[in-house]
């Protein structure tokens, strides 16, 4: 028996992840509380508050606290357990119908059934420590990385009505995922294989269902999904206040409770009359890399995705470290632009880095009272640094690619000069 | 126009051509020079590094916070509380002589606050270490403040043993007598705006920790302690008063906390300040006197064998004055000791310090120690804020000095940052192997300036699992430390050999690849991953505990830099032989300095050992095995 044998070593790591979630030792850290690991749209702590009130029939969204879309509340007062012992469990199941997504991103990616690197991919998620961190923390990231990766999936596959709809439930468990649907289309309309060394025009790539009339069809089904979603959310908030309360969130950034990601700091230091301008650029800022990115990985919509997401894992507003975990982990499904990384190692060091100091700043900040959030900004500066780099090096890559002759290169065509 | 006309020029492909040529001489000329700028940042690194009590680096402390007002009250202390004191004095003497339990002692001082009109009660602890166990009983009073609601608290305390000799039995006789006066002395008064907490603990520090981690909820497994009766506040501040001798000469200031926590700046400032305008006592940092007090006593303890003009130059006094202060706190801070009680509070976010009474035949006494902690409170009353949070880093150097963090901080970083660079250029040069020439003429070919370079595959997985094994290496062992229950010396030299024999999996792991080539250049890669670790340690500890940071990065700068491989094997095992001594050579060296690092760690929770033993040693293994291992 082979231990890289997905069909073995696949239920073996989800074993593991279990076992470490009912673990007491993780109790005994106090995760849910942290910072880093949830931000007020995807707490666990909050979410509970929510449906304490809405089981007490108070609105939810009446008060300052509850950001999480309706849909959590439909799901966690029916099907999903509440209680922590049980929700570890839940939340490292959804973490393994990741991986297993992004295997499967993997394998249509290879058009293979199954092969040697399907382990490393589904170990490069579940043990990724910025997703496993908030996940037993039991951030509700989980669940919006799951679903972006199953809505890749199912668009992969091209299976249109599926792939849109988890697209539309995840607009409404995170707004900026919106942002995704642009090349998940293309990616409908195309092949999910690589074309990174041969970029063409869009039409050169496009399967029989690639035309004009069917990216309307799809982007109609979406609107529609969305539209009943919405109805349904309104049901169950029994009002239309959610809306302000979660899509708005993302917008108008209420709450300022810290996270590593790069707005809350620059939103407490913000005079208020400058606050709606700069919440208007911050956000426009985001919409503005999908159109070039879409259009310059036209051939390879799934890369175009893989680098929205190290955008969103960047400059996301109420970002955990499930968002940039989320396109580390991705960056297995594409092996081939790895000879063309140009600093891997100052990108891996940025990290370590970042990873080291912003749990130790967020405790000389708010433990041990020596620092002041201006450290604990600091080291989310360098994280961002880190995000930056990572993202930056994988388009340069994707790019590089095109041209090739790192082969040559590798066999010592190019002669250095050494004195 | 011109704009136009530049993004144009831009465009084409000669500013490209032009910008990318640019761009690979920069790089051609920072890797050429790469070797002289690690140097360089290694050296300038260890030179600011003893420059540091160099005076001109120091500059003279200040107020931060304007609130504190320090040495701006009159105090009411006098003469007739001085006579309380000593009455006080008289019976704590009298419980000495007829060598009473600690139990007792504490229902006496509680009656004693009871008298007074202050509730007071005692607490019962017990450590248990091993099969060794520790009992005694702290008495603590809360005194309500008479101003507001109770909210914050400031405490004063007296532990039973001094300081002076680190608790070795030294009593602490003054010191308690001082807080008991000072309970009646100040509940005469309605100014008080905190409550104010009386602590009269057992022992030396385990007493102190003990009602600390009971008063903050704080569990211990090998700790069992009473709960408290009476409570109080958050606590702000903290007063230790240690007195152990009849008389006072100076009073002396002691900061450090566990885990190289020091308490605010400010706090200290005040003290120094009330200290020399309210009591009228010249201040020490530490115990350490001022050479220009005693021109013709040798304070300094400078060694004999250095020339006499070079002893009596005043520059280099001042230096060395300095350079003792400085390497007093980098002792403390290193190691995570506290230099006094004062410093188990610092974990619960508490500014503490020790008032230290330096013990001399005269002039100083109870008067004087009580107007101090007079007016310190009243400065530390007057606080409705948290102290300002930049005044938490600093090396001071006199009582008078400090430096700031931007003028110590930067030593440390620049050898972590010569130890990147190295294991950069490291990790390059691993990836490249000299193509041999082709028609069997190799070794002639060499000398000319063109090198056909070929790229190789880095062994970076194997690498990476040689790291985890010595790292996992350093945690058996911590674990063997401090689950064995006598270190004697023969079970410590059976452990070092032990150390010596660890590389001998990785050996007979890498020998089982049949062709060597499988696993090309895999010195070079661990000692690449051993210097970015190394470096990341360093840059990122210095913040916390800059001491720590500092002595590891003189301890494994230069050897993990030189670490490196050689064709010889009796050449390659003393190499191996020097850097496990620099890891483990504790264990033989100095025993009694480990047997505290793991008490600390046992009872006070320090770091200290869990991170020489996991990091510290796991590190300099790691470039002990780079020399190892075949080139």
């Amino acid at each position: 028996m082979n231990w890289k044998d997905s069909q073995l070593s696949f239920p073996l790591l989800v074993v593991c992840r279990l076992l470490l979630a009912v673990t007491p030792f993780i109790d005994s850290l106090d995760l849910d509380h942290n910072h880093q690991l949830s931000s007020p749209t995807n707490s666990f702590v909050r979410l509970q508050e929510g449906l304490f009130l809405f089981k007490h029939d108070i609105d939810p969204y009446s008060g300052g606290s509850f950001y999480h879309s309706p849909l959590y509340l439909s799901l966690f007062t029916t099907i999903l357990p509440t209680s922590r012992f049980l929700s570890r469990l839940v939340w490292t199941l959804i973490d393994a119908l990741g991986a297993w997504a992004l295997v499967g991103i993997w394998r249509e990616r290879q058009n293979l059934r199954s092969s040697s690197r399907d382990t490393l991919i589904a170990a490069a998620y579940l043990l990724n420590p910025y997703i496993l961190l908030p996940n037993l923390a039991l951030s509700t990231t989980s669940f919006e990385n799951t679903l972006q990766l199953l809505s890749l999936l199912y668009a992969c596959r091209g299976r249109a009505s599926p792939a849109l709809f988890l697209a539309s439930i995840l607009l409404h468990l995170s707004l900026h995922s919106v942002l995704l649907l642009p090349p998940l289309i293309l990616l409908l309309l195309s092949s999910p294989h690589s074309h990174l060394s041969n970029p063409k025009y869009f039409t050169a790539y496009r399967n029989s269902k690639g035309s004009l009339s069917n990216t309307l069809s799809c982007i109609g089904e979406f609107l529609i999904y969305s539209v009943i979603l919405t109805l349904c959310c309104t049901m169950v908030a029994d009002s239309s206040g959610w809306i302000e309360k979660t899509w708005g969130v993302g917008l108008t950034l209420p709450d300022l409770t810290p996270n590593p990601g790069l707005w809350w700091y620059f939103f407490t230091e913000m005079f208020d009359h400058f606050r709606s301008f700069f919440l208007m650029v911050f956000s426009v800022h985001l919409v503005m890399y999908v159109a070039p990115i879409c259009m310059k990985f036209q051939h390879d919509p799934l890369f175009a995705s893989f680098a929205l997401l190290g955008v969103l894992g960047m400059f996301k507003p109420y970002l955990t470290l499930a968002d940039p975990g989320l396109f580390l982990s991705m960056h297995s499904i594409f092996p081939e632009i790895f000879p063309y990384l140009y600093h891997p190692l100052p990108t891996s060091l940025l990290h370590l880095h970042a990873a080291l100091l912003l749990p130790l700043f967020h405790s000389l900040w708010l433990t041990q009272g020596t620092g002041n959030a201006n450290f604990f900004y600091a080291s989310t500066l360098v994280f961002g640094m880190a995000n930056g780099a990572a993202l930056v090096d994988a388009i340069w890559a994707g790019l590089r690619i095109a041209i090739g002759g790192k082969e040559a290169e590798d066999e010592g065509e190019i002669a250095v000069v050494q004195e | 126009m011109s704009l136009l006309s530049r993004l144009k020029r831009a465009g084409n492909e000669d500013g490209a051509r032009v910008r990318i040529r640019r761009r690979k001489a920069l790089a051609a000329l920072l890797w050429k020079r790469l070797r002289f700028i690690r140097v360089t940042l290694l050296l300038v690194g260890l030179i600011w590094m003893l420059a540091i009590p160099l005076p001109m680096l120091s500059q003279g402390t200040y107020i931060d916070e304007n609130a504190l007002q320090p040495a701006q009250v009159n105090t009411y202390w006098d003469w007739a509380d001085v006579h309380r004191a000593d009455r006080y004095l008289d019976q704590v003497e009298e419980w000495v002589q007829h060598n009473i339990s600690s139990i007792e002692r504490a229902d006496m001082l509680v009656t004693e606050f009871q008298k007074l009109g202050i509730p007071a009660a005692t607490q019962l602890y017990a450590y248990t270490n091993g099969d060794k166990v520790v009992q005694g009983a702290n008495v603590y009073a809360v005194f309500s403040s008479p101003r507001a609601s109770g909210d914050e608290a400031m405490v004063i305390s007296a532990s039973w043993l001094s300081r002076a000799g680190e608790g070795d039995g030294t009593l602490n006789r003054r010191g308690v007598s001082t807080v008991l006066a000072l309970a009646a002395f100040l509940k005469n008064y309605s100014l008080w705006a905190k409550d104010i907490i009386f602590v009269l603990s057992d022992g030396y520090m385990e007493g102190m920790h003990a009602w600390l981690s009971t008063y903050h909820g704080s569990v211990q497994s090998n700790l069992r302690a009473d709960p408290l009766v009476l409570s109080s506040g958050v606590i702000w501040t903290a007063l230790n008063i240690d007195y152990p001798g009849h008389s006072f000469s100076h009073i002396g200031l002691f900061l450090e906390g566990l885990n190289g926590r020091l308490p605010n700046q400010d706090l200290v400032n005040s003290c120094q300040i009330i200290s020399r305008y309210t009591g009228g006592i010249p201040v020490l940092l530490y115990d350490q006197f001022h050479h220009s007090e005693f021109p013709n006593k040798d304070v300094l303890d400078l060694p004999f064998w250095l020339p006499e003009f070079v002893k009596r130059n005043k520059e280099f006094k001042e230096f060395s004055y300095r350079a003792k202060n400085v390497l007093r706190h980098v002792g403390y801070q290193g190691r995570g000791m506290a230099s006094g009680v004062h410093g188990l509070f610092h974990q619960f976010r508490i500014d503490a310090i020790t008032l230290y009474g330096e013990p001399a035949p005269g002039p100083h006494g109870f008067h004087a120690m009580g107007r101090v902690v007079e007016s310190s409170l009243r400065t530390t009353n007057n606080l409705l804020e948290r102290l300002h949070a930049s005044f938490f880093f600093y090396i001071m150097t006199s009582p008078y000095t400090f430096l700031k963090i931007g003028k110590y901080l930067p030593s440390a970083v620049l050898i972590s940052v010569s130890m990147l660079f190295g294991g950069i250029s490291e990790w390059i040069g691993a990836g490249w192997r000299v193509k041999k020439a082709e028609g069997g003429n190799g070794k002639s070919n060499t000398a000319t300036s063109e090198v056909k370079w070929a790229r190789q595959p880095r062994p970076l997985l194997h690498a990476l699992c040689i790291v985890l094994y010595t790292h996992a290496f350093g945690f058996v062992v911590f674990l063997a430390l401090t689950g064995t229950p006598v270190l004697n010396p023969v079970i410590m030299l059976f452990l070092f050999t032990l150390c010596l024999t660890s590389p001998i999996p990785v050996l007979c792991s890498l020998t089982s690849f049949a062709r060597r080539d499988e696993l090309p250049a895999i010195n070079r890669v661990l000692k690449s991953i051993n210097l970015c670790i190394a470096s990341t340690v360093i840059s990122v500890t210095s913040v916390l505990n800059f001491s720590l940071a500092a002595t590891t990065a003189v301890l494994l700068g230069i050897p993990l830099t030189l670490a490196s491989s050689s064709p010889l094997l009796p050449v390659r095992t003393v190499m191996y032989l020097l850097y496990v001594f620099l890891a483990f050579g504790w264990m033989v060296w100095l025993p009694g300095e480990m047997q505290r690092a793991l008490w600390s760690w046992e009872i006070l929770g320090v770091w200290f050992a869990p991170f020489v033993c996991l990091v510290y040693a796991p590190l300099a293994l790691q470039g002990g095995l780079a020399c190892l291992l075949p080139m």
